[in-house]
């Protein structure tokens, strides 16, 4: 048997031309693949990148975000004097959309390559939440926060965990994404004064009609692809008609059943059955729909105080063309005040970074008046000390939208302030759905025509869900209960503020 | 003796003759270690990017696995349970099956009139189309959907045509209306697609020996039997492999529905992938565990209804058999 087996291969060896060649060329062939497995092997650990992380480099700091018009601010007036001053530090920064941002968070982090800093765009979880995943490392002990003029946007649950500062909020909490931006060139052709803002809804329908009718474009561009735009744009429009929000802080009850919100969907349903709505908008996110609106194919845009900002970085001509912004119209002629929480922490330092002190001095500068000024200048979310935005540099749109905000939004109570155990309610909450954008979306596109009765379902479900959330988290052990959620000191005409929650 | 020298005994057992297979592992390694060592980074990639992930979605589906923690919680079929109580899966089952049940057919349909088109040779330019309809196929798929939204828009080309035609009185948005989301991903899907399974109907069409035409021809049959009782005939073990790959691809759909729908408005175009990739990316708290419950549930459901499919058409099989 061996010697047939040998003399098989010796004859197949011995039928090949060149055959003292063919073993070595497969010698050769197999080393060249063995080589280059290993070096595949030896880069497979991820991106190419080392399964250590960014952080082990010493002096190299990686910075996450989704803010686009910051871009060149942070770069300029942050990172490159930080690093002339600081000759061993390289600060590698990478700006991805909110989305993206929030998905590449995840996986990093499951792979240890997170960031050193990053924002939490992307990622809807509490700070809490991943605060108590051990997500983060405190900052406090490293630089001086409490020596700001932002300490007082400096709320337990939010921004500070067992006494100790995580973040710092570096934008306000005073705004909202449904301000009336306005294409002034258009108004022009369809005689309408940019300068005057529409103060009811009907008087909004009657501007927007009169636009579709004389500038022939739809008066407004509502994207309505996006399901948070959507539920966005029916809270904001549901609290200008009276509502305290999503929840009545006084009893701790979802209200989304009540008449404001059911007013909402009704008059977003009239602008569509008034054909003053962009055709197009159902097929559109946000970004597609300023990008579009920017082009001219729309007179009215509502979203947030961020878009000249965005505006300035990708379409300057629709700026320099010109823009406005409106109030927010209310349905009558008396105004109501619309409520969102605090500005949150913006920026977290990653528990693998080994960077903390160079991370948390930039929160520091980036907490200073001069930073905040600058921050204003890029007209991107107001700054956490508004008040800056009077003297900075920015368009006169943008300035007059940060005085409107400041007139209509009031900063509401959060429960995580309230009791941090509560991020345990939300973290065991089950997402609702239809959800509010959805509810929308279905009676904006006819899938269903019974609002009160699709936004009924909604409240039950939510009450129920949170209910459901509280007994288990309880059952747990978290000392948690619905009273939580009940601020009755809450006066929807006034700011909430720390005063508010010691007096609870 | 005679006949034991003459006789014409094999020079070795059959056992022997089979002795150069049944060579041990290692010896096999020994010998074709080259082989081995050529395909072990397939092997690998395989098994890191195919393998595991379908091992440990079965694992994840048992766990309860917020998506900002590092591990998850065992519960069981808990995820299981759950699903079947959500409206909202079986609403994205169904669209996946509906996606299914249309595609595949017009996709395998329409490519086998487009490949008995072109391989006819009266057919000019044939060459020409051959490209033009294969080009969508090598077009990733998120910017065809990005594109296609545009197309299909109220103000999109295809919405206006439909109103000059008369079949539509005012321009629609196909994309976002409840009623015809799911349909118009269909058809984007189908015409992307098309050109492959073309390729394919082509290359089994190159199979049938031309002497099976000229015999036929020769018989008196026209183009239309001929078609009929020569051509479909010969074609049918083709259409069961191609209708399999394309069943296969009726259910990687992500890509271009995410960016033509996102599963909009209202779910009425949410495929199973979609609920998939909300469930474990897009919600509150991403469910890591009960998204992964989601694809192993669809993947079994799936399996069932292809064994009943595969039962149901024997059994007919032999029904028509015996009533013949």
């Amino acid at each position: 048997m061996n010697s047939t087996t040998d003399n098989g291969v010796g004859s197949r060896r011995g039928n090949l031309p060149g055959a003292a060649f063919a073993m070595n060329r497969r010698g050769f062939l197999g080393t060249v693949g063995a080589g280059g497995l290993g070096a595949m092997l030896a880069a497979c650990t991820g991106g190419g990148q080392s399964s250590d992380g960014p952080s082990a480099d010493d002096g190299v700091l990686q910075w996450w975000d989704q803010f686009r018009p910051l871009t060149s601010m942070l770069e300029a007036s942050l990172f490159e004097p930080y690093m002339a001053a600081n000759s061993g530090v390289t600060i590698e920064r990478r700006q991805m959309e909110g989305p993206d941002l929030g998905q590449a968070i995840q996986v990093a982090r499951r792979s240890n390559q997170m960031p050193d800093v990053h924002s939490l765009a992307g990622l809807d979880a509490t700070p809490a939440a991943l605060v108590s995943e051990d997500w983060f490392q405190p900052i406090g002990g490293h630089a001086d926060f409490d020596g700001t003029e932002i300490v007082d946007q400096l709320f337990d649950g939010l921004h500070r965990f067992d006494g100790e500062i995580y973040s710092v909020p570096l934008f306000s909490g005073r705004f909202h994404d449904a301000t009336p931006w306005v294409n002034t060139e258009l108004l022009s052709q369809a005689d309408i004064d940019p300068a005057q803002s529409p103060a009811t809804w009907d008087d909004l329908r009657a501007t927007a009609r009169q636009i579709t009718d004389r500038a022939g474009v739809p008066g407004l561009l509502i994207p309505t692809k996006e399901v948070p735009y959507l539920t966005a744009l029916v809270n904001w429009l549901a609290q200008s008609a009276g509502a305290p929000g999503t929840i009545d802080w006084t009893t701790g009850a979802y209200v989304f059943n009540s008449q404001p919100f059911v007013d909402a969907l009704e008059f977003l349903l009239s602008l569509q059955q008034d054909g003053v709505v962009h055709p197009s908008g159902a097929s559109m996110g946000a970004r597609d729909a300023r990008a579009r609106w920017a082009a001219g194919e729309a007179a009215i845009y509502p979203w947030g105080p961020w878009i000249i900002g965005g505006l300035m970085v990708d379409e300057p001509e629709a700026v320099e063309r010109g823009i406005d912004a409106w109030r927010l119209p209310c349905p009558e002629t008396t105004r109501n005040v619309v409520h969102r929480g605090p500005g949150g922490g913006v920026f977290w330092v990653s528990n693998e970074s080994q960077q903390p002190q160079i991370a948390a001095e930039l929160l520091l500068q980036m907490s200073s008046r001069e930073f905040q000024a600058q921050l204003a200048s890029a007209m991107d979310q107001p700054p956490a000390l508004i008040d800056v935005v009077a003297e900075a540099d920015v368009h006169p749109a943008y300035a007059r939208n940060i005085g409107y905000l400041a007139d209509d939004v009031r900063i509401s109570p959060v429960p995580e302030t309230g009791n941090p155990s509560t991020w345990r309610v939300a973290a065991e909450s089950q997402d609702i759905h239809p959800n509010l954008g959805e509810v929308a979306q279905a009676i904006l596109t006819g899938s269903s025509s019974d609002i009160r009765g699709e936004l009924t379902r909604l409240n039950d479900a939510m009450s129920a869900e949170r209910d459901r959330a509280i007994a288990a988290v309880a059952g747990e052990g978290a000392e948690v209960s619905i009273e939580d959620w009940v601020f009755t000191n809450w006066e929807p005409s006034q700011d909430y503020d720390q005063a508010a929650y010691a007096a609870r | 003796m005679t006949l034991t020298t003459s006789a014409p005994a094999p020079a070795i057992s059959p056992t022997t003759a089979k002795e150069p297979h049944r060579l041990s592992l290692r010896r096999r390694l020994r010998r074709d270690w080259w082989i081995y060592l050529f395909l072990l980074p397939t092997l690998l990639g395989y098994g890191a990017y195919t393998v595991y992930p379908l091992v440990a979605s079965w694992w994840y589906a048992f766990l309860d696995w917020p998506g900002f923690a590092m591990t998850g919680t065992f519960t069981g079929l808990d995820n299981f349970r759950r699903l079947l109580a959500d409206d909202l899966f079986w609403n994205a089952f169904r669209k996946s099956l509906l996606f299914l049940v249309v595609a595949v057919p017009a996709r395998v349909g329409l490519a086998l009139l487009l490949a008995l088109w072109l391989n006819s040779r009266r057919t000019p330019f044939s060459g020409f189309f051959r490209t033009l309809f294969f080009l969508p196929v090598v077009t990733t798929g998120a910017i065809i959907g990005i594109v296609f939204t545009l197309l299909l828009d109220a103000n999109g080309p295809i919405s206006l045509a439909l109103v000059w035609a008369g079949i539509t009185d005012s321009p629609t948005n196909l994309v976002a209306s409840a009623g015809t989301s799911l349909y118009a991903g269909i058809a984007v899907w189908v015409w992307k697609w098309l050109g492959i399974t073309m390729i394919y109907w082509l290359a089994a069409l190159q199979t049938i020996p031309r002497d099976v035409h000229e015999a036929a021809m020769l018989d008196g049959a026209n183009a239309r039997k001929e078609l009929w009782h020569v051509t479909l005939p010969l074609l049918v073990p083709f259409l069961v492999i191609i209708t399999l790959i394309d069943t296969v691809g009726a259910l990687n759909v992500f890509d271009l529905m995410q960016t033509l729908t996102g599963g909009g408005p209202s779910f009425s175009s949410e495929v199973i992938e979609i609920f998939i990739y909300r469930t474990a990316f897009a919600a509150t708290v991403p469910q890591l565990g009960y998204a992964s419950a989601a694809a192993v549930l669809f993947g079994l459901l799936t399996m069932v209804l292809a064994v009943v499919q595969a039962v149901g058409v024997r059994w007919a099989r032999r029904q028509t058999k015996g009533a013949s």
